[in-house]
C-alpha cells in the first residue's frame, strides 16, 4: 500500500480526522500530525500546509478553540481541544461518514 | 456563533500583529519538535533543521492561508483594493474628473429638489407633535366647495365634539400698524382664539397666553409679539410685559412674548384676541381657519366620522344658515402642503431622470475604460486573481467615484437650493424650512450608493463575463463588438430618457407661454399699486375714509409722469378676495347654501379707465354716486351674460349678502369686460364692483397709470401720501407686471426647473452618443481602411458612422415617444392649456433631438472620413 497525502484527502475528510482525534483531549498541531500518521498505521499523512489552515478554519467556525500552555517539552504551544459545536458536528459527520463508507464498501465487496 | 465570529474577525483585523506573532509561535514549535525529532533518529542538527523545513513545505503559503482562515483577509484585501481603485483614478484623472463632475451635477440637482421637496413635504411642522394637529374646514353644497369656518359653527364644534383636545380658530393674516415703539412699522399679525396657541402646544417665553375672557370685544386690549419683534422694536427688554402700545391706533397691552422662530399663521409674529361675538359674525360670514388638536389615539378619519354628524346635527337646527353645510377634517401639514404635492413629486422624478442619464453616461464611460484596460484584468487574472476579486475592483472603483461625486454633489446642491430658493418672489409661509437634516443625509448617501452601483454593476458583470483566455490573444481588442453592443443600448436609453424630459420641458414651456398670453381683462404695463390702510381709530367716520382717498387720488392723478389714477379694495390677482352671495332681481332667491359667491370688489371712480379695464356698457361711477343717492353697482361682462344673455344688463338690480338680510337693491350702472380675480389660469369667477362712496372700506389699493417706469414713483407718491397724513404708512409697493408675475410663480419656476434639467439631461446625451460614435472609428479603423482600400469612399465612411449614430438616435427616440406618451400624462395637473400630448411638441422636440445627435455623429464621422487606408492598414 502506497503512502496518502492529505492533499488528496477531501477538505471534510481532514476537518473529520481533526475532531475525531480532539474528541479524547486536547492536542497540539505536531500532536495531531503525529497522531494522524501513527493511528493511520504511517497510510496517511498531512503536511503542515494543509494541518494549520485546517485548523485555523475549524477554529474560525467555531468547531474548535485554543489555549496556550506548556506541552511535554516543557515548551509553550498551542493547544486545540473541541467545542460543543465541535462535538455535534463530529457526531453527525461521523455518521455521514459511516454510512458513506458502509456504501462503498458494499459496492467493493459485490462487484 | 455569529456574535463570537464577529469578535474573533475584529479582532483579527485589530490585533493582527499579535496573532501574526502567535501564528509565528505555531509554526516554530512545530519545526522544533520536527528538528527535536529528526536529532533523536541520529542526523546532524544542521541537517536536522533542513530536513524539518523540507518537510513542512512553504511556510509562507501556510500563514497565508492561515490568515485567509482567519477571514481578515476579506477586510485587508478591500482596503487594499480601494487604495489601488485610488492610485487608478488619480493616474486617469481626466476620467475621474468627468466623471465626479457628472455625478455631482446629478446627485447635486436631486438632493436640491429633495431638499426643496423635504423642506415642504417630509419634515414635520414646528410645534410639538405637530402630527396630531388638523385642519377643520366648512364644506358647502354638500362637500361640493370648501370654504372658511364661521363663528357660531366653530363654537359649536369646539362644544359638541369628543375628538379633538381642543379646537381654535384664527382670522388669517392681516396687516397692523405698530406705534408707540420707534418707528410706526407695518406688522403681520393675526386675531386668535384664546386657546389657539394651546392646541399649538408653544407657550410665551416670557408672560402668558390669552384668557377666555380676554376673547370678548371690549376686554380684548392685548397682545402678544413674537421674539423677532421683541428684540427689534423693544430692544429684548423683559418689561416689556405690561407696556402699552398702539396697534393701528388702537392701545394694547402687551401680555407675552412667543418663543424665537414662533411665527403662525404664515408669517404672523404678532397675535391679539378674536374677541368675536355669534352676534358681529354670524353663521354665514365665512373667514376664519381652525386648527385643532386630536385627541391621543383618535385617527383623521374619526375625527371626520363625528364632525359629520355634528355639521348635520348644526343644520337640523339651522336650516336657513347651514343648508348643506358639512366639515372636512384634513391633517395640518397635508392641508399646507397639498397645493405643493403634485409638483414636487413630479420634479423628483424629473430630477431622478437626469441623474439616471448621468449614470448612464458614466457607464458607459466607465465600459469604454473597461474595453481598454481589459490587457490589465487579463494580466490579473493570469497571476490569479479570481474573477469575483476584478469585479469586486470594479465595484469599488465605482462606489469611490460615486463618494467623491456625491459630496461634491452635496456641496452643490447647497448652491443650487439656494439659487432654486431666491428664484422665488413671495415670501415662503415659515412653517418651510429648507435646512439640511437627517432625511436629507441619509438620501445623498442612499442616491450616492445607488448611483455607483448602477453605474458600476454594467461594467462589471460585462468584464467578468469576458473569456480572459481570448482577450489576451487578441491583444485586449476583440470583443470590441460585444462592449459595443451594449454601449449601444445605454446611448439608446439615454436618448430616450432626454427625448422624455425634453418633451417634458416643451410642455412645460408652451404652457407658461400660453399663461403669460392670457388677457387677464386689464392692461398690466406701466401700472403702478401700493396699499394704504386707513387705522380704523382714528378714521373712524366714512366721510374721513372717504375725503382721505378722493383727495389722494385727485393728488396722484396730478403727480408728473401720471395719466391716471384710482383705488380698489381687492387689486386682481393679490390674494385677496371678498366673496359675497347675490340675488338677481326677478330670479328665484336662493338659499344661502345654494347661491353663488361673487367676487365683490369696491372702486373709486376712474380706477376702470385706470387699469385699462374696458367699459362695455353703462357707465363708470362718479363722486355722484354718494351714499345718498341711488345704489349703484356695476358688473362684469360674464356676471352680465349669465342672468342677461340676450338684454343689457343696465338698469336692472341686484342685492347681496343672505337673502333674509334684505339689503338694499343696487342698480346695475355699467358692464366692464371680466378681470382674472382670482387666478390667471380661472376664468369662472363672476363679478361685481361697488362704489367706494357708497361702501366707505378704510382699505384700499392705490393704481396709478404712469408715462414711465413705474417703479420711479414710489417717492412721488409717499410724498402725496405724507401730506395728507404724516403718519400713514403705505405698504405692498408694487408695480401690476409684478402682481401677475408672481401670481404664477410656481408655474414658472416649475418651467424653469424642467428646462433646467432636460438641458442637463441633452447634454449628457449628446456626451454620450459622441462618446460612443469616437470610440467606434477609433476601434474599426482598421476595417475602415479595408473598406477604403477596396473602394468605399470617404462619403460612403462618413454615411456609414453617421447612419449607424442616427439609427441609435431614432430607436431612442420611438422609444421615448411611446415613453414620453405615457408619461406625461402625469404631468397634466401642472399644464395650462397644454395637452399632455400635444403632438407639435413631440414632433418639434424630436426633431431638435435628431439634429443635435447629427451634430454629435459628425465630429468622429469626418474623422472617419479623412482616414488615409494606408495608415489605418498599418495600424495596430
Amino acid at each position: 500500500m502506497t503512502r496518502q497525502t492529505a492533499d488528496l484527502f477531501k477538505q471534510g475528510t481532514l476537518d473529520l480526522l481533526i475532531l475525531r482525534l480532539l474528541s479524547s483531549g486536547s492536542l497540539n498541531g505536531w500532536d495531531i500530525m503525529q497522531r494522524i500518521q501513527l493511528t493511520s498505521g504511517e497510510v496517511l499523512s498531512v503536511t503542515p500546509g494543509a494541518l494549520y489552515p485546517a485548523l485555523h478554519r475549524l477554529e474560525a467556525r467555531d468547531l474548535i478553540s485554543a489555549i496556550w500552555r506548556p506541552s511535554d517539552n516543557n515548551r509553550k504551544a498551542k493547544f486545540y481541544g473541541l467545542t460543543a459545536r465541535g462535538r455535534k458536528q463530529l457526531e453527525t459527520q461521523r455518521k455521514e461518514w459511516e454510512r458513506f463508507s458502509g456504501a462503498v464498501n458494499l459496492i467493493m465487496k459485490d462487484a | 456563533m455569529g456574535l463570537s465570529n464577529l469578535f474573533r474577525r475584529l479582532r483579527a483585523l485589530t490585533n493582527k500583529k499579535e496573532l501574526d506573532i502567535e501564528l509565528d509561535e505555531e509554526l516554530k514549535f512545530h519545526l522544533e519538535r520536527d528538528v527535536e525529532q529528526n536529532i533523536k533518529s541520529g542526523m546532524a542538527p544542521d541537517d536536522a533543521r533542513n530536513s524539518a523545513l523540507r518537510a513542512f513545505g512553504g511556510v509562507d503559503q501556510s500563514k497565508e492561508e492561515c490568515r485567509d482562515a482567519r477571514g481578515v483577509s476579506l477586510v485587508e484585501n478591500t482596503l487594499r483594493d480601494i487604495s489601488y481603485s485610488a492610485r487608478v483614478l488619480l493616474k486617469s484623472y481626466a476620467f475621474t474628473i468627468v466623471v465626479v463632475l457628472t455625478l455631482a451635477l446629478g446627485i447635486g440637482a436631486n438632493t436640491a429638489i429633495f431638499s426643496f421637496a423635504n423642506g415642504i413635504l417630509l419634515r414635520p411642522l414646528p410645534y410639538p407633535q405637530s402630527d396630531r394637529l388638523a385642519v377643520l374646514e366648512e364644506t358647502a353644497r354638500r362637500g361640493e366647495e370648501f370654504s372658511p369656518v364661521s363663528y357660531p359653527n366653530f363654537l359649536d364644534w369646539r362644544e359638541q365634539n369628543t375628538v379633538f383636545e381642543d379646537v381654535a380658530v384664527h382670522f388669517g393674516t392681516s396687516r397692523y400698524g405698530l406705534s408707540g415703539a420707534g418707528e410706526p412699522v407695518e406688522i403681520r399679525g393675526s386675531r386668535i382664539s384664546h386657546s389657539l396657541l394651546d392646541v399649538l402646544r408653544v407657550s410665551p417665553q416670557l408672560g402668558r397666553t390669552f384668557t377666555a375672557d380676554e376673547d370678548r370685544p371690549e376686554q380684548d386690549g392685548v397682545v402678544i409679539i413674537g421674539h423677532e419683534l421683541w428684540q427689534k422694536n423693544f430692544g429684548g427688554d423683559t418689561d416689556v410685559l405690561g407696556k402699552q402700545i398702539v396697534l393701528s391706533n388702537r392701545s394694547r397691552t402687551i401680555v407675552g412674548v412667543m418663543p424665537r422662530g414662533f411665527r403662525f399663521p404664515e408669517i404672523s409674529e404678532l397675535w391679539v384676541p378674536l374677541a368675536l361675538t355669534p352676534q358681529t359674525f354670524t353663521r354665514t360670514d365665512h373667514g376664519l381657519t381652525s386648527i385643532a388638536r386630536l385627541k391621543d389615539g383618535v385617527t383623521i378619519a374619526q375625527a371626520q366620522a363625528e364632525m359629520h354628524n355634528i355639521a348635520a346635527r348644526i343644520e337640523q337646527q339651522n336650516p336657513v344658515t347651514n343648508e348643506g353645510r358639512g366639515v372636512r377634517v384634513t391633517s395640518l401639514h397635508d392641508n399646507l402642503a397639498g397645493d405643493y404635492r403634485e409638483a414636487l413629486l413630479i420634479l423628483l422624478g424629473v430630477v431622478g431622470c437626469v441623474l439616471l442619464v448621468a449614470c448612464v453616461n458614466v457607464a458607459n464611460l466607465m465600459l469604454g475604460r473597461a474595453t481598454a484596460r481589459q490587457k490589465e484584468f487579463a494580466l490579473r487574472a493570469a497571476l490569479g486573481a479570481s474573477r469575483w476579486r476584478i469585479v469586486r475592483q470594479l465595484l469599488i472603483e465605482s462606489l469611490l467615484l460615486a463618494i467623491v461625486g456625491g459630496a461634491l454633489g452635496f456641496a452643490l446642491s447647497l448652491l443650487a437650493l439656494h439659487l432654486l430658493l431666491n428664484a422665488i418672489p413671495i415670501q415662503l409661509p415659515f412653517w418651510m424650512d429648507f435646512g439640511i437634516d437627517l432625511r436629507v443625509l441619509v438620501f445623498t448617501l442612499g442616491i450616492t450608493l445607488l448611483t455607483g452601483l448602477i453605474f458600476g454593476a454594467i461594467p462589471a458583470l460585462q468584464t467578468s463575463r469576458v473569456d480572459l483566455n481570448d482577450t489576451l490573444k487578441e491583444g485586449g481588442r476583440g470583443s470590441s463588438g460585444f462592449r459595443g453592443r451594449s454601449r449601444s443600448a445605454l446611448v439608446i436609453t439615454e436618448i430616450a430618457l432626454s427625448l422624455v424630459l425634453l418633451v417634458g420641458a416643451g410642455l412645460m414651456i408652451q404652457s407658461f407661454l400660453r399663461l403669460r398670453q392670457v388677457n387677464i381683462g386689464l392692461d398690466a404695463k406701466n401700472l403702478f399699486t401700493a396699499t394704504v390702510l386707513l387705522p380704523r381709530a382714528k378714521y373712524r367716520e366714512p366721510q374721513q375714509r372717504i375725503t382721505f382717498f378722493k383727495q389722494l387720488v385727485e393728488r396722484v392723478r396730478n403727480v408728473p409722469g401720471v395719466e391716471a389714477a384710482g383705488a380698489t379694495g381687492t387689486l386682481p390677482l393679490n390674494g385677496n378676495n371678498w366673496g359675497r352671495s347675490l340675488t338677481v332681481e326677478g330670479y328665484p332667491v336662493l338659499s344661502v347654501g345654494q347661491a353663488p359667491s361673487i367676487q365683490h370688489t369696491v372702486v373709486t371712480p376712474g380706477y376702470f379707465r385706470t387699469m385699462g379695464i374696458t367699459l362695455l356698457a353703462g357707465r363708470d361711477f362718479t363722486d355722484a354716486d354718494t351714499f345718498e343717492a341711488l345704489k349703484v353697482t356695476i358688473v362684469d361682462e360674464r356676471l352680465a351674460r349669465h342672468y342677461w344673455p340676450n338684454d343689457s344688463a343696465v338698469g336692472k338690480r341686484v342685492r347681496f349678502g343672505p337673502p333674509e338680510n334684505n339689503e338694499p337693491w343696487h342698480t346695475i350702472i355699467g358692464v366692464v369686460k371680466s378681470v382674472r380675480h382670482e387666478r390667471v389660469q380661472q376664468d369662472t369667477d363672476e363679478s361685481v364692483y361697488l362704489p367706494h362712496l357708497q361702501i366707505p372700506t378704510p382699505n384700499l389699493t392705490l393704481v396709478a397709470r404712469t408715462t414711465g417706469d413705474p417703479n420711479d414713483m414710489t417717492g412721488a407718491i409717499r410724498r402725496e401720501v405724507a401730506q395728507l397724513d404724516r403718519d400713514q404708512p403705505i405698504s405692498e409697493i408694487a408695480t401690476m407686471e409684478e402682481v401677475v408675475a408672481e401670481s404664477i410663480w410656481q408655474p414658472r419656476l416649475y418651467a424653469m426647473l424642467f428646462v433646467v434639467f432636460a438641458g442637463g439631461a441633452l447634454v449628457l446625451a449628446l456626451i454620450g452618443i459622441y462618446g460612443v460614435m469616437a470610440f467606434l472609428v477609433q476601434t474599426r479603423t482598421h476595417e475602415i481602411g479595408v473598406r477604403m482600400a477596396l473602394g468605399a469612399t470617404a462619403r460612403d465612411v462618413f454615411k456609414l458612422i453617421v447612419g449607424r449614430g442616427m439609427k441609435l438616435t431614432v430607436f431612442g427616440i420611438v422609444i421615448g415617444v411611446a415613453g414620453a406618451i405615457g408619461l406625461t400624462r402625469l404631468m397634466h395637473s401642472l399644464l395650462f392649456n397644454t395637452s399632455a400630448t400635444d403632438p407639435f411638441t413631440f414632433i418639434v422636440i424630436a426633431i431638435l433631438l435628431s439634429v443635435a445627435a447629427f451634430l454629435a455623429c459628425y465630429i468622429p464621422a469626418r474623422r472617419a472620413a479623412r482616414v488615409d487606408p494606408l495608415t489605418a492598414l498599418r495600424y495596430e
